[in-house]
């Protein structure tokens, strides 16, 4: 803002603008701030559906209860492995598939994109609905291609056997992570400056050198944006497990997120699922600071 | 200039928002309206179905059409008067007293929510049924088709957020001992007179009924869940020598015969005890609680007792035959399509509603998608004699606060559940009556022209104990299909199925904190 401008007119300034965000700000206060403070709230409460039992402040046993639970330690334990599986092969595989075709031309270049976005912009129902079809054990794909193959004998009955459960999960929410990355991954190396690769390469560079020197640090905010999304994404897989396994067999597939559900509205355990809530907000956050900080330093 | 443009768009949207905020205003305004306003309205309404219902009429199947059209004209021929006059007087007095009435009528329309309970769960039947009793009483009804998947998701998020329908139709488990006992519900224990107790099924009305005495349920429907068998490949397999036909029952050890002839002919899985979730979950119940006689809860539904050494016995017994999986792949709804498909032998999650329903490969009723012949059983039991576990289906309503709307609700429940029209209530489930007769009209008829559900009236004296009601259900219930996954997962050691079921037992048998 101008040093020169009148106090009048800062002030008028000043009322169009607030004016203008009123609009999202009430969205945001009423869909976001309120809903957030109610679940800190409540998480410190005993809230359940029944009239009958009024609720009451319980301090932090809803918090001493979930360490002592161990479908919430499995639950966790699960969340880990997807979240430390898929972010780095995510990231890895969509930054190899965009270094691959973003020098293509349009055409291929479209075709790739469109190939790896479709499974973002599917219905999540109608992904997991193809890929439980894929993984059945009577007459599911994977099973008639091994044993037509030769490589099993006996159908496995991949999403019903705790052995190969949670990977099938991870491999669906591998399908359907890489497409935004991808894409922006794509743009981000198209923005690449040229001038200083061409320089690079004058003064003898291999590609590693200028892969390492010159791309992956112009990529570095892109890269940063990717991995919160994609920890974000992965922690708070939800429909998968849902649709696919109810967090079964025998919790194998069990996630936080999933668990939340099930406490708050099958068991309805308003407080005990809201706690779950805050601890998972605490995660992301905590691991969101440390990808922040340690992309900072590089 | 720009900034003043900008400025008048952001009021025009703070006015839209206000003006939002002004159509609750005006629903109010619209509903403190004068009783002529309201009735004008309610005609347009009516019209406006009318005109929505005579579209489908034209889209619906010749069949279909031709049983409105004869139920259009059967409630043409009756005059106004002769139908009240044949309105027996309780019923009269007891629906609507004169100023009831008025206050029911000035709802103008109430709200209902139903399970896909037999062909309640289609828009068409149940359009049919609602629009006579707007005809007759002026009551509109707007109903909302729910899924056994998130049914109860959505139900109980309306209950959080206060905007939980009228009228709800499902099982005494969730109106009794879920929603009922915790308060949502209104008690409808005026509207059951000695002669209603008397005509119910006691079974169906003891479990409307919750601990308190309080009624949150008027029970309309009722059946018994069995099995079923493909009996094509039971004769192919020589297994049909270990089935009684006649009286759709078999043995322990005839089932387990059975099943390994099954395996042995076709090499693979015959039957399985599916348990991805709960859906079908009273199949899986019924097959473990039958084989030795093990019991699920104590007779007065006051405590869980699946860790009966009987039935650690019946699931080490499932889990030794060979043919019969625990699949945590599976719930009761895709171990059907398994069995119309051909890959499995037989189905836990079987019912006369199932029964009668054509097969989406269009085969036929009672045939599987490759044409075999399908035959209901009950679950095996060392003597032959199974208890089957009961389905009971009625109306509750949610107590909204709204006096005018609870009583337009009573209206409806007592149309549906207690009058000459109940028969065609029932037909629309596939079930059976859950009284013996209603307002003088007979329901023991009712399927009197249907062979097969006669055929299924021979297992309907196996009803077995309604223990649905019992406290913590929903936690047990879950317990129930996780237990099933870990004696799955197990090596099947009897110790290792003793643990499961303890600690399962133990969950279901602990209230929630």
């Amino acid at each position: 803002m101008p040093a020169t401008m009148s106090p009048l007119l800062r002030r008028r300034e000043n009322i169009s603008g607030y004016l203008f965000l009123l609009p999202s700000l009430v969205f945001f206060l009423g869909f976001v701030v309120v809903p957030m403070g109610m679940c800190i709230w409540m998480s410190f409460t005993n809230a359940n559906m029944d009239i009958n039992t009024p609720t009451d402040f319980v301090g932090l046993a809803n918090y001493v209860e979930l360490w002592k639970d161990p479908v919430f330690l499995k639950g966790l334990r699960n969340t880990i492995i997807i979240v430390v599986v898929s972010v780095p092969v995510v990231c890895a595989f969509s930054l190899w598939v965009a270094s691959a075709i973003y020098r293509m031309k349009e055409g291929p270049l479209s075709f790739f994109r469109i190939v790896f976005y479709l499974p973002v912009v599917t219905g999540s129902v109608a992904v997991t609905v193809v890929w439980k079809w894929m993984y059945n054990r009577y007459y599911g794909i994977f099973n008639y291609l091994l044993k037509n193959g030769g490589i099993i004998d006996k159908n496995i009955n991949w999403l019903g056997d705790q052995k190969y459960a949670l990977a099938c999960i991870i491999l669906i929410l591998l399908t359907t992570s890489v497409g935004q990355p991808i894409v922006l991954y794509v743009s981000a190396l198209s923005n690449v400056d040229h001038s200083l690769v061409e320089a690079a390469e004058v003064d003898g560079a291999t590609n590693t050198q200028v892969f390492w020197r010159i791309k992956w640090a112009q990529i570095m905010p892109t890269t940063l944006y990717i991995l919160i999304i994609t920890t974000i994404n992965s922690f708070q897989c939800f429909a998968l497990i849902q649709l696919l396994t109810s967090g079964g067999p025998n919790y194998a597939t069990e996630t936080i997120m999933y668990y939340i559900y099930y406490s708050a509205f099958k068991l309805q355990r308003f407080g005990y699922g809201n706690a779950m809530g805050v601890i998972l907000a605490l995660f992301i956050a905590a691991l969101s600071a440390v990808q922040f900080r340690l992309a900072r330093e590089k | 200039m720009k900034k003043l443009l900008a400025l008048l768009l952001a009021l025009c949207m703070i006015f839209a928002l206000a003006a939002c905020g002004e159509t609750k205003t005006e629903e109010i305004k619209e509903e403190t309206k004068t009783e002529e306003t309201k009735e004008e309205t309610k005609t347009e309404e009516t019209k406006e179905e009318t005109k929505t219902e005579e579209t489908k009429e034209e889209a619906k199947t010749e069949e279909t059409k031709e049983e409105t059209k004869t139920e259009e004209t059967k409630e043409e021929a009756k005059p106004e008067e002769t139908k009240e006059e044949a309105q027996p007087e309780e019923t009269k007095e007891e629906a609507q007293p004169e100023e009831t009435k008025e206050e029911a009528a000035g709802a103008t329309e109430i709200t209902l929510w139903t399970y896909p309970i037999g062909n309640w769960g289609d828009e068409a039947t149940v359009k049919a049924l609602t629009d006579a009793f707007t005809a007759e009483t002026g009551i509109a009804v707007k109903v909302e088709y729910l899924t056994y998947a998130d049914g109860d998701d959505k139900v109980n998020t309306a209950l959080t957020a206060k905007q939980a329908p009228d009228l709800i139709m499902e099982g005494p488990e969730r109106l009794v001992t879920n929603w009922g006992v915790k308060g949502y519900m209104v008690d409808i224990s005026d509207m059951f007179d000695d002669t209603d107790k008397a005509e119910i099924n006691a079974a169906a009305l003891a479990a409307c009924y919750a601990p308190d005495g309080a009624a949150y349920e008027y029970p309309v429907v009722m059946t018994a869940h069995c099995m079923a068998i493909n009996y094509t490949a039971f004769k192919e397999a020589g297994a049909d020598q270990f089935i009684n036909l006649d009286t759709h029952t078999w043995t322990t050890e005839q089932f387990f015969q059975a099943v390994q002839a099954l395996y042995d002919y076709y090499g693979d899985t015959v039957g399985a005890l599916y348990c991805s979730g709960q859906g079908g979950d009273q199949g899986t119940r019924a097959l473990v609680n039958n084989l030795y006689g093990g019991t699920f809860t104590t007779a007065d539904h006051t405590a869980y007792t699946w860790d009966d050494p009987l039935n650690i016995k019946a699931l080490k017994a499932l889990y030794d035959q060979a043919g019969i999986d625990f699949d945590a792949s599976i719930n009761g709804g895709e171990e059907i399509a398994n069995f119309y498909n051909g890959i499995f032998k037989m189905a836990f999650c079987w019912n006369i509603a199932q029964q009668l329903n054509p097969n989406s490969a269009g085969t036929g009723a009672g045939l599987t998608g490759n044409g075999d012949e399908i035959v209901f059983m009950a679950f095996p039991s060392e003597d032959g004699t199974a208890k089957l576990q009961g389905g009971i289906w009625g109306f509750g309503i949610f107590n909204n606060g709204d006096d005018a709307k609870i009583e337009a609700a009573k209206q409806f429940i007592k149309y549906m559940c207690d009058s000459e029209h109940t028969a065609e209530a029932v037909r629309a489930s596939n079930f059976f009556a859950a009284r013996s007769a209603a307002e003088g009209t007979d329901l023991s008829g009712v399927w009197a022209d249907n062979e097969v559900m006669n055929e299924y009236t021979k297992i309907l004296p196996m009803l077995g104990d309604y223990y649905q009601v019992t406290t913590n259900w929903p936690t047990a219930r879950t317990a129930w299909w996780n237990m099933l996954q870990q004696v799955g997962a197990s090596d099947g050691s009897e110790g290792a199925i003793t643990a499961a079921v303890n600690e399962f037992c133990g969950q279901a048998n602990t209230p929630a904190a």
